[in-house]
């Protein structure tokens, strides 16, 4: 209980604090210069782009690819120790900028857009963008799109590429590659623009594709490793860069990841579902039911236990704390958690100088903000308990807080058993937000093995199943819990 | 042992107690009898402040309770209460009904309790069903528990509101045999009934309250025999 207690008070000062900080302005970072001191450096990247960078998760798990090699040489050569952290790709920016990470390498392109906020080395590869379609469209130029719906990965280069045909019907940008695969095998667009590599995996996962390359043109300018604005590391980036060039190493890493084009085997028409691209696959997911099953522990405990004590100050007659409680409820219900959730992992580190891990800053904000919530759904518990325990309670001389915890929250806890049974089944599913920041939790997983595959279907059906028999087995455990708490009755 | 001195109570506009002054005696068993809306109940419950006067003083043990600086919680364990709906805790079984208080408010440990509980459930007749849940009792069997929960405090003062008017009129007599062996035992107490026998027979004094005023006090004998008042007159002539 005190340790539960101190938590949450941990929990609230650091809220405070960074509401607070809010208002008088955000202090600089010193968190990424500490680490360089350190001689690690941290790299960040989106491990959904092979040959760029993926996660193995047929073997090790770890995130492996051109760029990690090209990044582990640079590294070696300049003397850190390299430290990968694994980020969406719409948060890499972000990530660079508060100082979360030193630089970043993910199948970048250095755009006008993006040097307004960060700095980039010299481009270390240069990509042909390719338009993919279905066999029997064989669309070839860009033109060949005009008044179709042509889809892009959001923020990618190709996002970009795909405005430029010439009266484009719609562009549609995803955040995964695989995602892109569906829609073209859904009809929903004609063609997507990707780059070379991701294209010719593409096509060799689907064997009714293709792939046709564009002409290199201006808007592509290259890949290359960003820094924040005014680091000191992009004048050494630069200089081992062009050694590589010059010795070769580079093209040899190139030639290492890029990818055999395969034949065309079979046609594949309609939805074809085949399990067996999910071989060797198995394994990893399932290692992400641990990550959901302890975030959502971790979550619930910190929920139940802060919306008990919001839920008491609510019904107390102390003005402050009830204003308090009011406002908290107020302010977390009215908040998306998405943002709380990239508020608390992002801001932590800058505010704090406490490096906070994904997984406690994920259990953290969906503790909190699950509180919110359970702060009511108790509150109505404990109203709906007989005013007599009460009287009985203190009649007997049992002081305050004995008679809460004893005697008025067991029975409110019993009332509400089925509204905390639904809570947590919410809090189960709800946990796929958290790959936003990272958490290798299930869903994190499939989006891997996604990426991986280039297939969908299959790895979401998987996890969907997995999802229902842990909500399965925690409503089962709820009912066993019932069934105990109501032998008095 | 308990002096109340021009006790008054509103609740907003209402005024429920009109200034009532009297004084309990140690040992002394009051009934405590009148219309419904008199303020009986009002009157039983500003005894452990369960409702807190408006204005008046009450003394307890030569403690004035109505003071702010008092400790009320240590007042109220030595004044035992029990309820015409028992109240008793349903997620524990009848022995952790009447240890909790015991252990939680006096200390006392969990051998202690167990025994002094036994003890008691066996003295209400009850100790088969110390491991039984309120739930599985009669009304009858409930309010002995709630009774010997209330002993369990070994209180110096029992307050028993309205004990058997949520019962079946099978169980009154269980439960008003317990209250009148307590009284014989000598404890102080204050019952609001409206079991006329009962107070008969077990009661030194009768209180007959009417809109909030004490209007008579007196032994049984001469309460029902000769009533002062009016208003007792036909209050009794109602009832009888």
């Amino acid at each position: 209980m005190v340790k539960q207690l101190r938590t949450k008070w941990l929990a609230i000062s650091m809220l405070f604090v960074i509401l607070f900080s809010f208002l008088i302005g955000t202090t600089p970072s010193t968190y990424a210069s500490n680490v360089s001191d350190k001689r690690v450096i941290v790299m960040g990247t989106s491990p959904d782009y092979p040959p760029f960078e993926n996660t193995d998760a047929l073997g090790s798990g770890e995130i492996i690819g051109l760029d990690i090699d090209i990044a582990k040489h640079i590294a070696n050569e300049l003397g850190y120790e390299l430290e990968i952290v694994s980020i969406d790709f719409g948060g890499l920016i972000t990530a660079l900028q508060t100082g979360r990470i030193d630089f970043v390498m993910s199948g970048m392109s250095a755009t006008e857009e993006r040097k307004q906020s960060v700095d980039f080395s010299t481009p270390y590869y240069f990509a042909r963008n390719t338009i993919v379609s279905k066999a029997e469209n064989n669309y070839e130029t860009l033109e060949s799109l005009s008044n179709m719906k042509v889809g892009a990965q959001l923020g990618s280069i190709q996002e970009q590429v795909a405005e430029s045909v010439p009266n484009v019907g719609e562009v549609k940008k995803l955040n995964k590659i695989a995602d892109l695969i569906q829609e073209i095998n859904a009809n929903r667009i004609s063609a997507a623009i990707v780059e070379d590599a991701v294209a010719i995996e593409m096509t060799n996962a689907n064997s009714h594709l293709v792939a046709n390359y564009l002409p290199t043109d201006t808007l592509d300018n290259g890949y290359a490793i960003a820094f924040p604005k005014g680091s000191n590391l992009v004048q050494p980036f630069n200089q081992i860069l062009s050694e590589m060039e010059k010795d070769g190493t580079l093209q040899r890493i190139t030639n290492e990841w890029f990818p055999e084009v395969k034949q065309a085997d079979e046609k594949r028409t309609g939805l074809n579902i085949d399990f067996s691209v999910l071989k060797g696959y198995v394994p990893y997911i399932l290692e992400g039911v641990g990550v959901t099953l302890l975030f959502t522990l971790v979550s619930a405990a910190l929920g139940l236990v802060l919306g008990s004590i919001l839920s008491l100050f609510k019904i107390s007659n102390i003005k402050p704390l009830k204003w308090f409680a009011t406002a908290y409820t107020s302010v977390f219900r009215g908040t998306p958690l998405l943002v709380q959730l990239t508020l608390i992992y992002y801001a932590t580190p800058q505010l704090t100088g406490y490096d906070i891990p994904a997984l406690l800053a994920a259990g953290l904000a969906f503790g909190l903000n699950s509180a919110a919530y359970l702060s009511e759904t108790i509150r109505a518990g404990i109203m709906a308990v007989d005013k007599g325990q009460t009287e009985a309670a203190i009649a007997l001389g049992v002081p305050y807080r004995k008679m809460m915890f004893r005697i008025i929250l067991p029975q409110a806890l019993k009332n509400i058993l089925p509204a905390l049974v639904n809570e947590c089944v919410a809090l189960v599913k709800e946990s796929s937000l958290v790959s936003v920041i990272g958490v290798a939790d299930l869903m994190r997983r499939a989006d891997i093995v996604r990426a991986n595959t280039f297939t969908s279907f299959e790895v979401l059906l998987l996890v969907a199943a997995i999802y229902y028999v842990l909500v399965l087995a925690l409503t089962s455990v709820a009912h066993q819990l019932e069934r105990r708490l109501r032998r008095g009755d | 042992m308990i002096k109340v001195d021009n006790l008054y109570k509103n609740f907003g506009k209402n005024n429920i107690l009109n200034g009532i002054s009297t004084t309990v005696e140690k040992g002394e068993v009051v009934a405590i009898i009148g219309p419904s809306g008199s303020g009986k109940s009002t009157f039983l419950r500003c005894l452990n402040l369960l409702e807190v006067p408006t204005s008046g003083t009450i003394t307890i043990n030569g403690q004035n309770i109505t003071d702010k600086q008092a400790n009320i919680a240590s007042i109220r364990q030595h004044i035992g209460m029990v309820f015409q709906h028992f109240h008793l805790f349903p997620h524990m079984t009848v022995l952790d009904n009447i240890t909790f208080a015991p252990m939680q408010v006096k200390g006392l440990s969990k051998e202690a309790a167990s025994a002094k509980a036994m003890e008691l459930l066996e003295k209400v007749g009850l100790a088969d069903k110390a491991n039984s849940y309120p739930a599985k009792l009669s009304g009858g069997q409930k309010q002995r528990v709630a009774i010997a929960r209330s002993l369990a405090m070994e209180p110096d003062i029992m307050l028993f509101d309205e004990p058997t008017s949520a019962l079946d009129p099978e169980m009154v007599k269980e439960v008003l045999n317990v209250i009148k062996d307590l009284a014989d035992s000598g404890m102080t107490m204050l019952i609001v009934t409206h079991e006329m026998k009962f107070a008969r027979e077990a009661a030194d004094t009768i209180y007959f309250l009417d809109n909030g005023l004490l209007l008579e006090k007196a032994t049984p004998e001469q309460f029902f025999n000769q009533p002062q008042t009016e208003r007792a007159v036909r209050f009794l002539e109602q009832i009888l």
